[in-house]
């Protein structure tokens, strides 16, 4: 399906507002992306290009730089949820629940929410097999932490058109890659609907850092900007914010105070919810459920 | 290169938060290790890097705009670089193309008689995958900077970081003992070859002024503004485990004249603070080797 015979355009002030419980106007939810990257492969990104450019293989500098993130920065963002008492979502590759123990182990006992993101780190419609990255991803998920994942996020938000009707027929509820909104929507599939939740590549460190090589400190204005905006837009009906972050990125040492703090702006407001991917599902299915928007 | 180790299989995963910390001596909490990077830019070449490609992007050879750019940095850049160090005291590590000897002798003699650490970068600035008998390459590289200062160097560093997978066995063959290609931990850590083992220490694609600089064109200031957030969190984890704040400098980058000036401030910054060494990568190494119990000790020898 394309993607406008999945859901219809919907300008939204022209919808019946949501409410959230308790009176509160916006949620916040922070994803972390925990990834491995195979130093066979080309590398997802890279920090260091090699001299004279070209792109020789195997490229252990950028691949080292990104295990930096799960030997130590994963840590230092640990440290920041467990000081402010947010949870945090892992989306997390497949391969990456063997690789890492002591992250799948941190993070459950945390309880914080597992969600689908790919098998490896390379493009959906790279996958040879899709149904198959997407199954054994819940597989590996569900083996270590005893629950099937709801959620998914393509690798870099990838989807081949099938995407979405695999993931419900593989047993997913939600899915990320669609950041066309502020509040969650239906998409239609050939198995009936699935939700979208706002995920963000405009307050996420790949973007941020990576491709548009902004200064540590854009994390914090841009994040802070971000929320302003849609804590006053929220008059009007509840709406949902997204903070996205790796390890490699924002658990360098230079990074993660910028992350912290954005964080502790936001959470001395009262009338925010910090929360999983889940609980905005559950909260959005039960506010609109399928039937009454997803025609 | 199927008969070689892959990453994982010369090191296992370890979580920093799981290993017993390391301590420096006398309390200390923080090593800062200074890298000066010195290269040839063989001009019958591509340059390594470019500050203004081409007009209409097209490929330059000769490419005379960017070597004198580079060129620069031999001329004026490494002199201002030597100021600074000697005025404070400081003895950097060197990663030095060997060919600097044989074409810049006079900037790699200043560096010899300022005491700083030569440490192995390969011939010439070519990516490792490009030289055509690695091995070969990696012994003339020892060979003619073990003659210029009379040791033999025990440290070394691709350029641009690079290697292939057989890199390490070859350099652990040719008698090094440490490597900065491997950015991955805040800590040394030690990675298996068939050879024996090598110590990786944490060099930095962070504090570095190509990616910053060059890559991702940051202004002049953020490696001042960087380094002191990096110093800072470091300086404050230094409190309860040894932490390395590795700096990565080339003089056609920092040593350009609007640059400079931070590149002094980030010193008078953290020369204010108790307890941070300002060490080589030889001292890193063997204040690691005692440290360890283990039979990685034996990487010492």
């Amino acid at each position: 399906m394309l993607p406008t015979e999945r859901l219809s355009y919907s300008p939204i002030l022209e919808r019946p507002a949501l409410k959230l419980p308790g009176g509160a106007r916006m949620v916040v939810w922070v994803i972390v992306n925990v990834e491995e990257w195979d130093p066979t492969e080309p590398m997802p990104r890279t920090v260091i290009t090699p001299p004279a450019g070209g792109s020789p293989s195997p490229d252990i500098p950028n691949w080292a730089w990104h295990e930096y993130g799960n030997r130590v920065g994963f840590w230092r963002l640990v440290e920041v949820f467990d000081a402010l008492g947010i949870p945090a979502v892992l989306a997390i590759n497949g391969c990456a629940i063997a690789a890492y123990p002591p992250i799948v182990e941190a993070a459950l006992v945390r309880r914080w929410e597992f969600i689908g993101h790919g098998f490896t780190q390379r493009s959906m419609q790279k996958a040879a097999d899709e149904r198959d990255d997407i199954r054994r991803t819940a597989t590996a998920i569900a083996a270590a932490t005893g629950r099937r994942p709801r959620g998914w996020l393509g690798p870099g938000l990838t989807e081949t058109w099938e995407t979405p009707d695999l993931l419900i027929e593989e047993g997913y509820e939600y899915v990320c890659d669609w950041v066309l909104d502020d509040q969650p929507v239906w998409l239609r599939t050939r198995g009936g609907g699935i939700v979208n939740l706002p995920y963000t590549q405009e307050c996420n460190d790949v973007a941020m850092m990576l491709i548009q090589h902004h200064k540590a400190a854009e994390y914090y204005d841009r994040a802070i900007d971000q929320f302003e905006q849609i804590h006053g837009d929220a008059a009007g009906g509840a709406r949902v914010m997204a903070l996205v972050v790796h390890p490699y990125i924002m658990g360098a040492a230079h990074r993660t105070k910028y992350f912290r703090r954005a964080l502790e702006v936001i959470r001395s407001r009262s009338d925010v919810l910090f929360w999983t991917g889940e609980q905005i599902f559950d909260w959005y299915v039960a506010a609109a459920p399928a039937a009454q928007t997803a025609t | 290169m199927a008969n070689h180790m892959l990453p994982r299989e010369r090191c296992d995963y370890s979580a920093i938060v799981d290993r017993p910390p390391l301590k420096l001596p006398d309390g200390a909490r923080l090593v800062f290790w200074t890298i000066v990077n010195f290269e040839v830019w063989d001009i019958g070449r591509a340059m390594a890097r470019q500050v203004l490609p081409a007009p209409t992007g097209q490929p330059l050879l000769p490419d005379v705009p960017n070597w004198s750019w580079h060129e620069y940095g031999m001329r004026v850049g490494a002199w201002r670089f030597f100021q600074l160090f000697s005025q404070l005291g400081i003895r950097p590590t060197l990663a030095t193309n060997a060919r600097v000897c044989e074409d810049y002798p006079r900037v790699a003699g200043q560096a010899l008689r300022d005491g700083w650490e030569f440490m192995g970068h390969a011939y010439d600035q070519l990516p490792i995958h490009a030289c055509g008998d690695q091995a070969a390459m990696i012994g003339r590289a020892l060979d003619i900077l073990e003659r210029f200062t009379g040791q033999r160097p025990r440290g070394w560093l691709g350029p641009g970081l690079t290697q292939t997978l057989e890199t390490p066995e070859l350099l652990a063959s040719a008698g090094i003992k440490y490597i900065g290609d491997w950015v991955y931990d805040d800590e040394p850590t030690v990675i298996r070859t068939a050879n024996g083992p090598l110590v990786t220490l944490p060099y930095t694609v962070e504090l570095n002024d190509i990616p910053m600089m060059i890559v991702q064109h940051h202004q002049s200031d953020y490696l001042l503004r960087r380094t002191i957030d990096q110093f800072d969190r470091l300086y404050q984890e230094g409190k309860d485990r040894a932490k390395i704040v590795a700096l990565a400098i080339h003089p056609y980058i920092s040593g350009q004249p609007h640059r400079i000036k931070y590149l002094e401030q980030i010193y008078e910054y953290v020369n204010r603070f108790e307890g941070v060494l300002h060490w080589n990568g030889l001292q890193i190494l063997d204040w690691y080797l005692a440290s360890r119990t283990d039979s990685a000790i034996e990487v010492a020898a």
